[in-house]
């Protein structure tokens, strides 16, 4: 069983799916900071995806930070960014940027758009 | 290194081609998906391979050695399975495991030990008397207990069901892992089952390959579009680029299957040409890709590519 689950929708790439889907996980607690991560090719098993894209994920979570790799031991969540909270929020300038455009291209005020972030935001657990 | 090299690879049949002039490369240690058509020439290509046909003209390589070159000692290290492949009816499950055993010196027993328990295969009944899907494991377990470097599957889920498919796939998943690039090359008219797997699709239709790139790339630029105006819609003349299958349900509704789909513009390109009109766009999955792929070819007298 994988501390995680993937609802894989079709003409995604896999690979930013199941990126996505362990980001998730972190936001709602569900992996916490510390715990283990599974190897490669427990991934790939359990979701039935090609072993270079289960690599793939790990390589790149690593790389962004999410998960820290601890040589002979294995591969461990990450704890949460450090740095200050402006640094931390220009790591969403581009979604930011998107979510814009999206929201006026479909006609959305700015008031619709913030409530509608607010109401996802408090779908999950409050930090701690 | 490249596990599979064609070069001007044809082959015919009497005054029939089944290959033709095709080049392909493919690395060490990707899983590439053969697609197309039902009587594409996906199994002469697959058999060309292997040295199970001769070519008419041109080469490949397989693993390194030219493919009529390959001798039996090159086969312990190549697995093949295809959809009513001969197997020895009279024997048990076990007495064809224990007969290959001998034979390879890679046979890793362990591994025919899983497998069979995750198959659910008996051992004690002649493969004659077993299931259509329960055939196909067995010879899928005979092939993947020696790990092959090269795993070549010819329409190997057809007519499975999808309980046996899932276990063919995790059978299939449990030979990489270790130091060597395993390399498979599975060919389907149907991609479904092998959405999830493929570094590499290649599309092949009239004994050509129309079409090779990664799955995330062909993902990446098919998208459903559909375009909902106040008034009624004109299709733009000359047709853009990348344009395919273009419909129009009702005077104020365009649909249509864009090829060139930049993800970095998004909508934006198509929605400049439509000012105030209601832009929709939908990814595919890749069997709705090789749907309009394989109609556009059947349109174009053999010579179309998307």
């Amino acid at each position: 069983m994988l501390p995680f689950t993937v609802v894989f929708r079709p003409g995604e790439p896999v690979y930013e799916q199941v990126t996505y889907a362990v980001k998730k996980a972190i936001a709602t607690g569900q992996l916490a900071p510390g715990s283990r991560f599974p190897a490669v090719r427990t991934l790939s098993q359990e979701l039935r995806i090609n072993p270079n894209t289960a690599h793939k994920v790990v390589a790149s979570l690593t790389a962004e930070g999410v998960l820290l790799v601890h040589p002979g031991i294995g591969t461990v969540v990450a704890p949460p960014a450090s740095g200050s909270a402006a640094d931390r929020a220009a790591l969403l300038n581009d979604e930011l940027e998107r979510l814009v455009v999206e929201a006026r291209r479909l006609g959305l005020d700015e008031e619709k758009i913030l409530n509608a972030v607010r109401a996802h935001w408090r779908k999950f657990p409050k930090e701690t | 290194m490249n596990a599979i090299e064609c070069e001007n690879l044809s082959r015919s049949f009497g005054r029939v081609p089944a290959v033709q002039e095709l080049n392909l490369e493919i690395p060490a240690g990707t899983f590439f998906a053969l697609l197309g058509p039902n009587g594409a020439g996906k199994s002469t290509l697959l058999k060309l391979l292997l040295n199970l046909l001769r070519p008419t003209s041109g080469k490949s390589r397989v693993l390194g050695r030219e493919s009529t070159s390959l001798k039996a000692a090159d086969f312990r290290g190549i697995g093949y399975v295809a959809d009513g492949q001969d197997l020895p009816e009279w024997m048990t499950v076990t007495q064809l495991l224990g007969f290959c055993r001998p034979l390879y010196p890679t046979w890793d027993q362990g591994l025919a030990v899983r497998l069979q328990g995750l198959f659910d295969l008996p051992g004690d009944r002649p493969i004659g008397k077993l299931s259509r899907g329960m055939r196909m494991k067995a010879a899928l377990l005979s092939n993947l207990s020696y790990r092959p470097e090269l795993m070549v599957l010819d329409e190997p889920f057809g007519g499975l069901d999808p309980l046996v498919r899932d276990d063919f796939i995790q059978g299939l998943l449990e030979l990489p892992g270790d130091d060597r690039p395993r390399t498979f090359v599975v060919s389907s008219h149907d991609i479904d089952e092998v959405e999830r797997l493929a570094d590499d699709v290649g599309f092949l239709a009239g004994g050509r390959l129309l079409v090779h790139e990664p799955a995330d790339a062909l993902r990446g630029r098919f998208r459903t579009v559909e375009i909902v105006g106040n008034q009624a819609l004109t299709v733009p003349s000359p047709i853009p680029p990348g344009w395919a299958e273009i419909k129009q349900p009702a005077p104020n509704v365009l649909q249509l299957v864009c090829t060139s789909f930049d993800a970095s513009l998004g909508a934006s390109e198509i929605q400049a040409r439509f000012p105030g009109s209601g832009v929709a766009v939908q990814a595919m999955t890749l069997g709705e890709i090789f749907l309009v792929l394989a109609r556009a070819h059947r349109g174009s007298d053999g010579k179309g590519a998307l």
